[in-house]
């Protein structure tokens, strides 16, 4: 039997998640309630984040930067005007989550304290760095989407901490994209890829997502990129460098050698995304 | 669902082996193993938690030693069940060590695992990265038990 609890603050979340040994929080409910089903996973109470105000809703910071609240729906991302040029990335990802359904009931906090490796907010968040605001009972920090995934389902996220935030740079004028290959429609990522320009046109930001624990992003092979965004051998040269540092797993989405095939091709996909728009 | 995989330790084959035979230098250095209890000759019972991400499970093991050649192989099969619960989990192990040129042992196994019921259902594809992650937890502790360095 499970208790269900409808905190009002975020203090008081984290009070009860600390009180309770076997608590977890619930966001939306997306994945965490099938998984329940399957019988995956349970615990004694669940720390609902629904009826805490001020967690859900996208604003702009007097300073330009862009704050997601963890409770925020994937449809709401999906079509937030805010996120535009160099954001609109995850836009285009939050729009690719699954259907509308889950579109409706999953938030960005749930999705990213989960940590599916498949998960497409992961990379499109990474090529935005996005930072994550993490509240607990030590206090509030702030961590870098970077830094936050530390291994399969593992993250930095400790014991009764929840996510209550993500904010990201202020959008500039550039072009950016988000792609995945899937089997179906609205399936978890085999292998997925997001990118932003630069703001000054010369350089990208890539992450690729579902082929490693967290998003892969390399800032060295990024910088070697810069100005050479339409010579194909540095465009190789830079996949070669992502798919070297990834570690695919082989499932029933794809083998592992098969996702290190996918990365290139998603890499210039999404170039190809993006020197369309620019032009 | 194959895991294998090999590792070096600097000590000599016979110390290793007797390391690797002994269940209260194991129950040790395996992660999450709560206990070894030897049944015979050849039988031990083992639990072991295992956690990936939001699940959790504890696994009741029944480990066979099929047959053994002094100092150098290990069959096994290992199966269990997991408590009250739909998960059945069952393995045939080879474990082998071999002697370096430079004194040490290198020691290599190989599993093939089948999984079924609810965590059948989360992809054994995480499992085997879980596995690779768990493996190099083992030979930390395996090392620091043999008072080695890596």
């Amino acid at each position: 039997m499970t208790e269900l609890l409808f905190p009002t603050t975020v203090e008081e979340a984290v009070a009860l998640l600390a009180a309770h040994e076997d608590a977890r929080p619930i966001a939306g409910g997306a994945t965490l309630v099938a998984m329940r089903n399957a019988g995956l996973v349970e615990s004694t109470h669940l720390v609902s984040l629904d009826r805490i105000a001020g967690l859900a809703g996208i604003v702009r910071l007097e300073d330009g930067r862009i704050r997601i609240g963890a409770m925020t729906k994937h449809a709401e991302t999906a079509s937030c005007e805010m996120l535009s040029g160099s954001l609109e990335v995850l836009r285009k990802a939050a729009g690719m989550i699954a259907n509308r359904v889950v579109r409706n009931m999953g938030t960005m906090g749930g999705s990213v304290a989960n940590a599916d490796p498949a998960a497409d907010y992961l990379p499109a968040l990474a090529c935005c760095d996005a930072v994550l605001t993490i509240a607990g009972p030590g206090g509030t920090r702030e961590v870098s989407i970077l830094d936050y995934v530390e291994d399969w389902y593992e993250t930095a996220l400790g014991e009764g901490e929840i996510i209550t935030a993500f904010t990201l740079p202020a959008p500039y004028a550039a072009a950016s994209s988000y792609r995945k290959i899937a089997r179906v429609s609205g399936d978890f990522a085999t292998a997925s890829c997001a990118m932003a320009l630069e703001a000054d046109g010369q350089g990208v930001r890539v992450a690729i997502g579902a082929c490693g624990p967290g998003p892969i992003r390399d800032p060295e092979a990024e910088a070697a990129l810069c100005g050479h965004l339409g010579d194909p051998e540095a465009v190789a040269t830079f996949a070669k460098a992502l798919a070297d540092q990834a570690d695919p797993v082989d499932d029933v989405r794809g083998s592992a050698e098969y996702r290190l095939q996918l990365i290139p091709r998603l890499i210039s996909g999404v170039l190809n995304d993006i020197s369309k728009e620019t032009v | 669902m194959k895991i294998a995989g090999e590792f070096e330790i600097d000590a000599p084959r016979a110390e290793v082996w007797e390391k690797v035979r002994d269940p209260q230098v194991m129950v040790q250095c395996i992660p999450g193993c709560e206990g070894i209890e030897q049944i015979d000759a050849t039988t031990y019972r083992s639990q072991v938690s295992v956690k990936v991400g939001p699940i959790k499970a504890t696994f009741n093991l029944k480990v066979e030693v099929v047959s053994e050649e002094a100092p150098h192989t290990v069959l096994s099969r290992t199966s269990g069940e997991e408590g009250t619960r739909a998960s059945v989990v069952s393995s045939e192990n080879v474990l082998r060590l071999a002697e370096t040129p430079e004194g040490g042992t290198l020691v290599s196994y190989e599993a093939d695992v089948s999984m079924t019921g609810r965590l059948g259902k989360f992809g054994l594809g995480i499992f085997r990265k879980k596995a690779d992650q768990l493996a190099g937890v083992f030979v930390e502790n395996f090392r620091a038990k043999l008072g080695v360095s890596a």
